[in-house]
Parts: structure tokens; sequence; C-alpha cells
């Protein structure tokens, strides 16, 4: 049955509304959340507060362990599913240099523009910063391309390209998660409390 | 009292949610696995499977290939061997046990040309076109009784006997045309007009060169 766009159980003209109405949920739920604060953000580096983490881990496991329900009953076909493609080089590039913006500034882009909508100044600049990037990055793109495109991988995820078995990665997957809440627990009561 | 109950239970509310987390992990692990069904739906296939639609006749084809259609592609599912001793003109050989080899996929599974199968009679050829569709392959047909019924109709088409309608004339004439056109000779076309040779030589034709008249002069200037 599902996916239910590719699947045509929903017309494939309802995908950007359906996306609209899903993006206005999830920025009225990271705002709801405190997640437009950079300092809610930067507390998982400073080991204060550790929501982020927590949620992110959360989303993730029980989504996959839904979808994985979800494909044994056959509501869903897993492999229909849209796999973002690989660019080894790219993607750790990428990632430190997010990863660098992301302790600087105390936002993902994500949250930054939920931060934006409430006119947070930081997140203003952190915004525009974000624009000039790109600006830049379109501007020498003939220079970037072929870091960009460099080493494709293809739309391959880890239990595609290991040949491991997705249950047992999820229940790995689980316990890591449960393993990091933990830790990140004890962590906090060391660490000093900051309040903002 | 109620309240007190409730703190005493929430206060385990992150053991509680652990345990449930876990045990809906596990759970994907031990649960039995079952091989899934790939490819189109069983209804489907089985829609597909009854309808008559796949097979194309050998005038069809001859026709086809008459005109250089360039929209379909014929595979010949025989052995190399077979392939090679005889095959129709423009067929390329998939053997039917390289069906869903990769080079073979190339040519099966696309949407632009139609694939037509073909092999002794249709009955491998059937068997292919089953697999390629529940593999939801497009575009794919059957040539109807395959290379056999191919030389019976088109290679060497069978005169209809004389009580027959106008209608199956026409068709052996076709066919028999097309037969040329695929290389059969018949002896009607090899014997040759016997040149009867002349005796005396020709006669001169005289050729009277007639003069021009001179136009009449006509006005203007």
């Amino acid at each position: 049955m599902g996916p239910l766009i590719p699947n045509g159980v929903i017309p494939a003209d309802w995908d950007s509304i359906i996306a609209i109405l899903i993006g206005l949920v999830f920025g009225f739920i990271l705002e709801a959340s405190g997640f437009s604060s950079s300092r809610k953000l930067a507390g998982v580096f400073y080991g204060y507060d550790f929501a982020v983490l927590k949620v992110f881990f959360t989303a993730a496991a029980v989504s996959v362990i839904g979808i994985y329900y979800m494909d044994y009953l056959g509501y869903l076909d897993v492999g229909q599913l849209y796999v973002h493609p690989t660019y080894l080089k790219g993607a750790i590039i990428g990632g430190v240099i997010m990863g660098v913006g992301f302790i600087a500034g105390g936002f993902c882009p994500g949250t930054s523009l939920c931060a934006v909508a409430i006119g947070k100044l930081d997140a203003w600049i952190y915004v525009a910063g974000i624009i000039v990037g790109v600006f830049i990055f379109s501007e020498f793109f003939t220079f970037f391309e072929p870091l960009y495109a460099g080493d494709f991988l293809g739309n391959v995820t880890l239990v595609d390209s290991f040949g491991w078995n997705p249950y047992w990665v999820i229940f790995i997957f689980s316990i890591i998660a449960i393993i990091a809440f933990v830790v990140a627990d004890i962590v906090r009561k060391r660490v000093k409390k900051v309040f903002y | 009292m109620d309240k007190k109950k409730i703190a005493k239970v929430t206060r385990f509310r992150y053991q509680i949610l652990t345990i449930i987390f876990l045990v809906l992990a596990g759970g994907l692990v031990l649960l039995p696995k079952y091989q899934k069904q790939e490819g189109i739906k069983t209804e489907y296939l089985l829609n597909h499977s009854i309808s008559p639609e796949r097979y194309i006749s050998t005038d069809q084809i001859a026709d086809k290939l008459i005109n250089q259609d360039p929209s379909f592609i014929l595979v010949d599912l025989r052995d190399e061997d077979s392939y090679n001793n005889y095959a129709i003109p423009n067929a390329i050989n998939i053997p039917f046990s390289k069906l869903f080899d990769e080079e073979s996929l190339m040519y099966l599974n696309q949407s632009q040309f139609d694939v037509v199968f073909y092999s002794n009679d249709n009955f491998y050829a059937d068997q292919a076109w089953m697999l390629c569709t529940r593999r939801d392959f497009k575009n794919l047909r059957v040539l109807k009784g395959g290379i056999n019924r191919w030389f019976k109709t088109i290679i060497k088409p069978e005169m209809p006997s004389e009580d027959k309608a106008k209608a199956e004339f026409d068709l052996y004439a076709t066919r028999k045309a097309s037969s040329m056109y695929f290389g059969v000779m018949y002896p009607e076309q090899v014997i040759e007009k016997e040149v009867k040779t002349v005796s005396k030589p020709a006669p001169k034709k005289v050729i009277t060169v007639k003069k021009k008249k001179k136009r009449p002069v006509e006005g203007g200037c």
C-alpha cells in the first residue's frame, strides 16, 4: 500500500501541499519545545541540556521501528522509500563545516529559521550567513563541483553496503540510543546548571 | 490517594518507556521472517496472463520487418546454436536461461521499445513473458506459434485449396511476397523466359528526320 504518494493513494499533485503542512507542524513543534533557542542547542556540546540529542535520537528510533513494523505487516514497502544519495567526500567535509557552524552559531538550519520567525537577532545573522554561504557556493560551483559530486556511492544505506540484517541494526541502534540517554543524564547532573 | 498512586507509577516512567522501546525493537528481531512477494500484485499478474493481448501474429511481425518498423526488439529465446542456425531477421539472442542476466535486462526492462519474444513454439516465450511481467517490465509481446509458425506461414506458406475464399488467396499472396522478401525463391521465379534467337538481322529502321518547319514570322519585336 505505502508509500502513499508513489503508489497513487494520494495524487502526486498534493505532495507540495503536504510538504508545506508537515513543514508548518514541524516548525511549530520545534519552536514550542524551545529549539529556537541557540542556548538549548549549544547545551548539547557544553553538557547542560541534552534535549536536542534525546529528541532527535528518539524520533529516529521510533520512526525506524514503526517503519519496519509497517513493512513487516505489508502497509509500507521499505524498498520504495527515498534514500538520499551518498557523496562520501562531500558529506564528510560538509559535515565538518556544518558541525563547526552548529557549535559556533547554536542553530541547525531548521531551528535557525524557526528562530528567525520569532525574531531572534542572532538567528537573523545566522541565516544571513547561510545565504552568503549559499551565494559563494553557487558562484564557485564549477570550482567545488569535483568535491560536490565526487565519490558518489549511489542511494545506499548502511544495511545495503555492509549487508547487515536491518532488524539487528535497529535493535542495536535502540540500545545505543538508550545508553546515550543514560550517559547524557549522568553528564547533565555533573555539569553546572545553566539557566536561560 | 489517587495522585500518590499515579506519582508512584510515573516515577518509573522512563524505565517503562525504555522497556517498551526495547520490547518493540527486540520484537522486530524475533519476528518470524517470511519471503515477501516481489514484483506486481497477484491479481494484476492473473489479469495480464489471462488476456490474449500479448500475442502478435507472424504476419504482423513480417509486416513490421518489411516496413522496417524501428519500434520493437525481437528476442530469440532458443539456445545459441539454434539461433545461429536460423533466426528471424534482426532478432537478438537471449537464451531462456540467461533471461535475467545483466546484459539482457538492458533490452527487457525499458519502456521505449516493444519486446517480442519467440521460441520454437510460444511455450518458452510465454514463460519468459510471465516472468518478466511479474517483474513489471513493460511492453512485452509474444510471437504466436513461434518460429515454427513463422516457417509455416511466412517462409513456406501453404497454397489454399481452390474452394477457399478470396481473402485466403490474398493472404497467401501477401505471405508469398513477404517470403520472397526474406529470401525464398519460387520455381516460377527461377524459370527464365527463353530468349528467342533471332536469325535475320534486325531490319534497319529508317528514321526520318522531319525538318522543322519554319515558323511563320509573327509580329512583335
